[in-house]
């Protein structure tokens, strides 16, 4: 017997919106979503790989505050041509061109750093993204079709459009944890670094960017991983599908590539498909002799968005379709050519994923 | 919308539900009145559809449906948020608490945050749901499950509530319980209770009005007072001695009497007499040898009515199906 039994009392007060129904789904998603120890591992695992990110901002902000970017440049372009460089290396050596006179450190700061935030979202965390969506989205829905709990929510006021917006926002700010969190950290942790604050002001448009890309990465794969979770009851499904969609997709990817590598070799080795421009290409066959450990290293440094060179089917895969997107809106490659077929893949995915939640989840049922 | 629909807390006005070829609700007209309602039917009969239409859960092939005067299917919001629904299936999301369970439920009712905490307490402490209320829903027992499943309907103040088999698997006790917190909720607190059962006492226990369903079609309807009263008044005598021998001098003295042989006793059924006839019945036991036990107006179970009524819906259906056949 409880020790404050009122018995039962009428309550008629003011009751909340369908906004607040929305948040209420969300926050109670992610404490479910909590609970499960590997989601925390991965979450605390994503942010790691903005330590490695933060240390390159670092030597490159130290380069400039001991005057060393020249010389760094240079290094970094030699490094290239040995295949000894690493992701800072790299990008100094494109951001630099092997420029041996005076450096315009402004310039060069905002290309490095969109080139280093670029790769961050690209490389880690987006495939730390599918992970993690491949790992909760599933539930989310299926979990609901098995044990009924869709009557939960339509018996109550809650609509089709706040159940699918508040399931969103579950994933919706999972997603950005783990990508634009990290990246305004590094873009903070950049400034710190920097000799002056008025890096700020010069770099103001990166923060803006960050949050762009961050949106483009989440809507497309938050919507396609919820639409799989409303197509059954077995969450095992859904991850099944969500996983051989980005590799099986990422292999579809690699084969029209190679395919197109062959075929250009055998046409003389002059490749329009890789080069971002034909002076940029001349430039680059005319300095760099391609080894073969340089060009196992190319898949990576395509994915992580370090290469610039056209990904004619990047619309093929999710990844690279996200990647091409992104490199348009940090204005690494605007090329239409290049961001265009990519974005149809991308709302293709989101259009398409909406109306088979729309399908599914129907308040009232249509069976 | 009338006035006159505002005040009928649900009516349904010709309603077909079909799945595919199939059609589970088949013309479906009918109010429940307030106070407690019953729905009774065999399984398949179409009850948790009908429940469903009534919240626009389902789409309907043709009819409407108004609950307090609302369109459920138009106004769907409006409706929900003033009926609370026990479904049938236990319904729960693993990972929750109980207590969190029926949280959840006020929250998605329109109860702001704090609220909803003090709530779901006062009304699970109204069901007596304990300690177990701090354990996942998925660990708890049947009982207490269902005991938490009533409480998140009830949670936000509901006009209406409706129950699918509300009693299903919980003890005599935890039953008596149940059934008296929906007395005090109509009784009490002037709420529309609309039950759908297979359990006919429940239904003569606690319900005003009784519905029966069969084969997609209201079959019975009416009052519980009206439906058990038989067609005559009649009294039952149950008694010790010979009864054949008490009925037949009753029959001679101008009281129409016959000898019901039941599972556990034999009783008389007598026309009802008169208040200045029942010192003839008292004498003509004294004289037969009958000692009687008891004496009181008779009414008719509830199971009888209602196997009698699938009954003749069957029989219509035979009918039916027999002219079809011979139609082509």
């Amino acid at each position: 017997m409880p020790l404050q039994d009122v018995g039962y009392r009428p309550w008629n007060k003011k009751r909340c919106g369908p906004s607040t129904t929305i948040w209420v789904i969300a926050l109670t998603g992610i404490r479910l979503a909590w609970e499960s120890r590997w989601l925390r591992r991965m979450v605390f695992f994503a942010w790691s790989p903005a330590l490695i990110f933060a240390a390159s901002f670092f030597a490159f902000e130290q380069a400039v505050d001991e005057g060393r970017l020249t010389s760094l440049g240079t290094a970094a372009q030699r490094g290239r041509n040995l295949d000894g460089v690493g992701m800072l290396g790299t990008v100094l050596a494109d951001a630099l061109g092997g420029n041996d006179g005076d450096v315009d450190v402004q310039t060069t700061r905002h290309l490095v750093w969109t080139r280093l935030l670029l790769a961050f979202m690209r490389a880690p965390q987006a495939m730390l993204l599918a992970a993690v969506l491949g790992l909760v989205a599933p539930t989310l829905i299926s979990r609901d079709l098995r044990a009924k709990a869709w009557l939960i929510y339509f018996t109550r006021p809650v609509g089709r459009a706040e159940y699918i917006l508040g399931k969103s926002l579950i994933l919706f700010l999972l997603v950005l944890v783990i990508t634009m969190l990290p990246a305004l950290a590094l873009w903070f942790t950049g400034v710190l670094v920097s000799p002056s604050v008025s890096v700020a002001f010069e770099t103001w448009d990166l923060p803006i960017r960050i949050i762009a890309a961050s949106l483009i990465l989440a809507i497309p794969t938050v919507f396609l991983a919820l639409a799989y979770s409303s197509l059954t009851a077995e969450s095992r499904i859904a991850s099944f599908a969500w996983f051989a969609t980005w590799v099986a997709c990422w292999i579809a990817h690699g084969a029209l590539t190679t395919a197109d590598l062959v075929a250009s070799t055998q046409d003389g080795g002059v490749s329009t498909v890789l080069s971002a421009t034909k002076a940029d290409q001349a430039s680059r066959s005319s300095k760099i002799e391609v080894s073969p450990l340089r060009r196992n290293f190319r898949w990576f440094a395509r994915a992580a968005g370090i290469d610039t060179g056209q990904d004619r089917w990047a619309w093929v895969s999710p990844y690279h379709a996200l990647g091409a997107v992104q490199a348009a809106i940090f204005g690494i490659d605007t090329r239409p050519s290049s961001w265009w077929p990519s974005s149809m893949t991308l709302l293709l995915m989101s259009v398409s994923s909406l109306v088979i939640l729309s399908w599914r989840i129907t308040a009232p049922a249509s069976s | 919308m009338t006035n006159f629909d505002a005040i009928i807390p649900v009516r349904l006005n010709n309603i077909v539900k079909r799945y595919g070829r199939r059609t589970v609700l088949d013309g479906v007209s009918l109010d429940v009145t307030r106070g407690i309602t019953g729905l009774v039917g065999p399984n398949g009969a179409g009850k948790s559809t009908l429940v469903r239409s009534i919240l626009g859960l389902v789409r309907l092939a043709s009819g409407q449906a108004r609950v307090f005067g609302i369109d459920p299917y138009r106004a769907p919001r409006r409706v929900r948020q003033i009926v609370g629904v026990v479904p049938e299936d236990e319904c729960t999301i693993p990972g929750l608490s109980g207590v969190e369970m029926v949280r959840y439920a006020a929250r998605l009712s329109g109860l702001p945050s704090t609220e909803a905490l003090r709530r779901s307490h006062e009304v699970l402490d109204w069901c007596d749901a304990g300690q177990e209320r701090y354990r996942p829903v998925e660990t708890l027992s049947v009982g207490t499950r269902q005991k938490v499943s009533f409480a998140a309907a009830i949670v936000h103040d509901p006009d209406m509530i409706i129950l699918d088999e509300p009693t299903n698997g919980l003890d005599p006790i935890e039953r008596q319980a149940m059934l008296g917190r929906l007395t005090t909720l109509a009784k009490d607190h002037g709420k529309t209770i609309f039950v759908s059962t297979h359990v006919l006492p429940d239904v003569e226990a606690i319900c005003d009005q009784v519905i029966v369903l069969a084969g997609g079609r209201v079959r019975l309807t009416g009052t519980i007072d009206a439906l058990t009263k038989p067609p005559q008044p009649e009294h039952h005598l149950v008694g010790i001695g010979p009864l054949k021998n008490l009925a037949a001098k009753l029959s001679e003295r101008g009281l129409t009497a016959r000898v019901e042989i039941r599972e556990t006793e034999s009783i008389i059924s007598l026309v009802s007499p008169n208040p200045e006839n029942i010192n003839t019945v008292w004498a003509a036991a004294a004289e037969t040898g009958v000692s009687i036990r008891s004496l009181s107006p008779a009414t008719r179970p509830l199971e009888d009515i209602f196997i009698e009524t699938l009954r003749q819906s069957e029989q219509v259906s035979n009918k039916q199906d027999q002219t079809l056949r011979g139609s082509h």
